[in-house]
């Protein structure tokens, strides 16, 4: 009875956004604020619906009632509760109800805005969002009902895949949809923006938020999808220019140009119809990307079972939600804002964020076509490739050296045509900084050219932020005054930028280390064998058999000493679930600060020992300490002071 | 800079970077696609030969029976049922591979056999590649839907 009630829920607020939907295109053209009021409730109230409704098909989750399909195929009665209840998103039905649930929170959160935003772009706002809500309920209801039902329930659930059965699926999923809808409030900013023709400093100061909140979980849900990659075995490491990889990478890069220009539009005024663009292709991207994971269309190494018929629909969604908002744009696009000549110099702000949104979308492209190059081909003369990180090395990598270039030295560039002071002797400092970095990268042993570029760039970055933040940065300030209004100050300051920046440092560093300079040793060991790597040792102590809550282990235990202290003990395992009849292994890994002790126990006995695999990843660790440091930046930056920021476009107009 | 001369030297930066990007992709696309055969495809394209230079994809099933593996190193005869291949495969497999698995591997050939550098299995027991569903489909030996 339970279940039916959600799957009314559901019914109902697909009925109710239809006439919101409805309701808004009647009410267009008039004048009557009420209207907006009436847009606000219907978008309390299908959230109030949708939560309810997914509370319902949660808890189905977690009494385990294996009467519901949804249920039975991902849930088990002996699985730890967590599990329980990340296995709701684990499949397609449940992960849509996460993204409708998600989607109805930000359209309520977008309708309780009370500030200088315009009623009419405020109910148009809420409008595009109700028509998104809508299709993806119809595409819940009409092709992947998470409230099926069984005849005759069975005794127990299949299971989760074991693969799955890891915090890696109860997190990474959530925060990239956090990322995808958020997506969706920039586009429906944008079609709002086409619809009632009204563009300013206050839509970009209000789109700007949502954006940052977007990006921020992109860059969040994606790091956590490569860190999961990296200890999951065969997924072919922390990144693999893997179909499903690019279809979050692609939305990610479309985010970071859009985050750019906008802060153009907002104090220059410049690249209106840009910004319009970008917001309206970031959502599209988001759509192809679960197009491509669903449809099953392209071979990855992250694909689940899939269905065309769901495919269809979202293709069909994508036709839609891409093509209306483009016929409009061009129509409406040339008479959105008549664009003032400003001057600026080669030398500015303006200058360095054209160039990083040209590259940002250059290099977008070129994965977009390395994507979908395959089907391409595959529907032309049937012949079946894959296209592999090697054409990305090719392509990608050298588009984005000058981005990382400019990044560096963009932060203190003026806005307008004066240069700013001292550029030529910071920049002469960085140069100086980078040829002693790359100097010392080449005399590590089993350095190549492209590791020590690499390495360049990272230090290149790091050194420019550090004298940006130096520069900018009234260190002094802290001893006069208290530490909250001296944060306050800074992160006024640009200090989320500065920290993302800084990722991108960290991240590239990490890059280096584990691409270039990893090492791997491999063999057969038995109880009692020690292997060296470097200057410690790592000693094979013993193999235990053990029961887990719903597997069967088998444990190595290996000690990692230096100089007989003990460091740390190292257990890779191999699991057997005897519910659906796998094996995983789990790897061991030591993180560390300089780098990742990796141990994958293989298969084996008493008699001839077992097989070992150990692999030592320098900075690893550094690629997702860096998209954390991003994500961090993108987070501190929306508390940004935006009187301040109206005072500093006051007074570079003038 | 005036606006004038901006907007040229704007549309002279876009159309040269476009430029290189175009240029960098195709040089990319020329060296670095891996064609996809079913063993028989092979069989089909290159003969009992398999001169083949390139980096090639492999899809099919892994042979009952025939995986063997020692110190890590592992050796399986990949089959579309009509024809067979055999894989040496010196790295870490994915958990999914089993025998009669459908399977991915990725390498050069050296005298007739595949000297894998990657082996593909998916995240989902039910899970087939497309290629092999589709190469094992034109095969006719398609064993029906694994989806339940």
């Amino acid at each position: 009875m339970i279940p039916e009630i959600g799957h009314i829920l559901l019914i109902i607020t697909f009925v109710s956004s239809f006439i919101q939907a409805i309701f808004w295109i009647i009410t267009l053209g008039s004048k009557n604020t009420v209207n907006l009021i009436i847009l606000q409730k219907f978008a309390v109230t299908n959230f109030i619906l949708i939560s309810s409704s997914f509370s319902i098909l949660l808890y189905s989750f977690i009494i385990s009632d294996f009467s519901l399909l949804i249920v039975t195929n991902n849930s088990h009665s002996l699985k730890p509760l967590i599990y329980k209840i990340s296995g709701l998103w684990g499949n397609h039905e449940g992960s849509l109800m996460l993204w409708a649930l998600i989607l109805s929170f930000f359209t309520y959160l977008i309708s309780r805005n009370k500030s200088q935003i315009s009623f009419k772009l405020l109910s148009s706002i809420l409008g595009v969002q109700t028509l998104i809500l809508f299709s993806f309920l119809a595409f819940i209801l009409f092709t992947s009902n998470p409230f099926e039902r069984l005849e005759i329930p069975p005794l127990d659930g299949k299971g989760l895949n074991p693969l799955l059965q890891d915090p890696g699926l109860a997190f990474h999923p959530p925060i990239l949809y956090l990322g995808y809808v958020g997506l969706s409030v920039s586009f429906s900013f944008a079609v709002a923006a086409l619809i009632t023709g009204e563009i300013n400093q206050i839509w970009a100061r209000q789109i700007r938020p949502w954006i940052t909140i977007a990006w921020s979980a992109l860059t969040l849900g994606i790091a956590l999808g490569s860190w999961w990659a990296y200890y999951e075995l065969g997924w072919g490491g922390w990144w693999f220019w893997d179909p499903v990889e690019n279809a979050s990478f692609m939305p990610w890069l479309i985010a970071t140009a859009l985050l750019h220009s906008v802060r153009l539009l907002e104090t220059r005024l410049i690249l209106v119809s840009w910004t319009v663009l970008l917001a309206i292709l970031g959502f599209s991207f988001s759509l192809l990307g679960t197009f491509i994971v669903r449809s099953g269309l392209l071979t990855s190494v992250h694909a689940f079972a899939t269905d065309p018929s769901r495919g269809i629909f979202i293709l069909i969604i994508l036709t839609i939600a891409t093509g209306v908002p483009l016929i409009l744009y061009a129509i409406r696009s040339s008479d959105l804002y008549t664009e003032k000549k400003i001057e600026f110099n080669v030398f500015s702000k303006e200058t360095a964020l054209l160039i990083n949104n040209l590259f940002l979308s250059t290099a977008t492209l070129t994965i977009l076509i390395g994507t979908l190059y395959p089907l391409f081909l595959d529907a032309f003369n049937g012949e079946k490739i894959s296209i592999g990180p090697a054409y990305y090395n090719a392509t990608f990598a050298p588009i984005m050296a000058p981005v990382i270039l400019i990044m560096a030295i963009a932060p203190f560039l003026n806005w307008g045509t004066k240069i700013s002071n001292n550029l030529s002797k910071k920049i002469l400092f960085i140069i100086f900084i980078t040829l002693l970095g790359a100097l010392l990268l080449s005399m590590i042993k089993g350095a190549t050219l492209f590791s020590i570029i690499c390495g360049s760039l990272s230090i290149w970055l790091f050194s420019g932020v550090l004298i940006n933040f130096i520069s900018q940065t009234k260190l002094n300030n802290l001893k006069k005054g208290k530490f909250r209004s001296w944060l306050k100050q800074l992160i006024n300051n640009n200090l989320g930028m500065h920290i993302a920046h800084l990722g991108v440092a960290v991240f590239l560093a990490g890059v280096t280390g584990e691409q270039f300079f990893k090492t791997e040793i491999n063999g057969r060991k038995n109880i009692g064998d020690i292997i060296k790597i470097g200057d410690r040792s790592l000693k094979f102590d013993d193999v235990k058999f053990e029961d887990g809550p719903n597997y069967k282990s088998e444990m190595a235990i290996f000690t990692l000493s230096k100089n007989n202290n003990l460091i740390d003990t190292l257990k890779p395992e191999k699991r057997f679930y005897p519910v659906q009849q796998n094996q995983t292994t789990e790897a061991a890994i030591l993180s560390e600060f300089f780098g990742d002790t990796y141990l994958v126990l293989g298969d084996g006995n008493k008699e001839i020992g077992w097989s070992v695999r150990l692999y030592y990843n320098p900075l690893v660790s550094w690629i997702w300490g860096g998209a954390c440091l991003m994500a961090l930046g993108g987070i501190t930056s929306i508390f940004r002071n935006r009187k301040t920021k109206s005072n500093i476009i006051i007074r570079n107009t003038v | 800079m005036k606006p004038k001369y901006r907007r040229l030297v704007i549309i002279t930066l876009i159309i040269t970077i476009l430029g290189i990007a175009t240029q960098l992709i195709l040089m990319a696309l020329k060296d670095n696609i891996i064609y996809f055969y079913s063993p028989n495809d092979l069989k089909l394209k290159y003969g009992e030969t398999k001169n083949i230079k390139n980096k090639i994809r492999i899809g099919g099933l892994v042979l009952e029976d025939s995986v063997i593996i020692e110190n890590n190193k592992t050796t399986f005869i990949i089959t579309d049922r009509i024809h067979q291949i055999k894989v040496y495969f010196d790295g870490s497999l994915p958990d999914l591979f089993r025998e009669g698995q459908g399977i991915i591997a990725e390498g050069t050939f050296i005298k007739n056999n595949l000297i894998a550098s990657q082996v593909l299995a998916k995240h989902d027991e039910n899970y087939m590649p497309p290629e092999v569903a589709e190469a094992l489909k034109k095969n006719g030996v398609w064993q029906g839907d694994i989806k339940q």
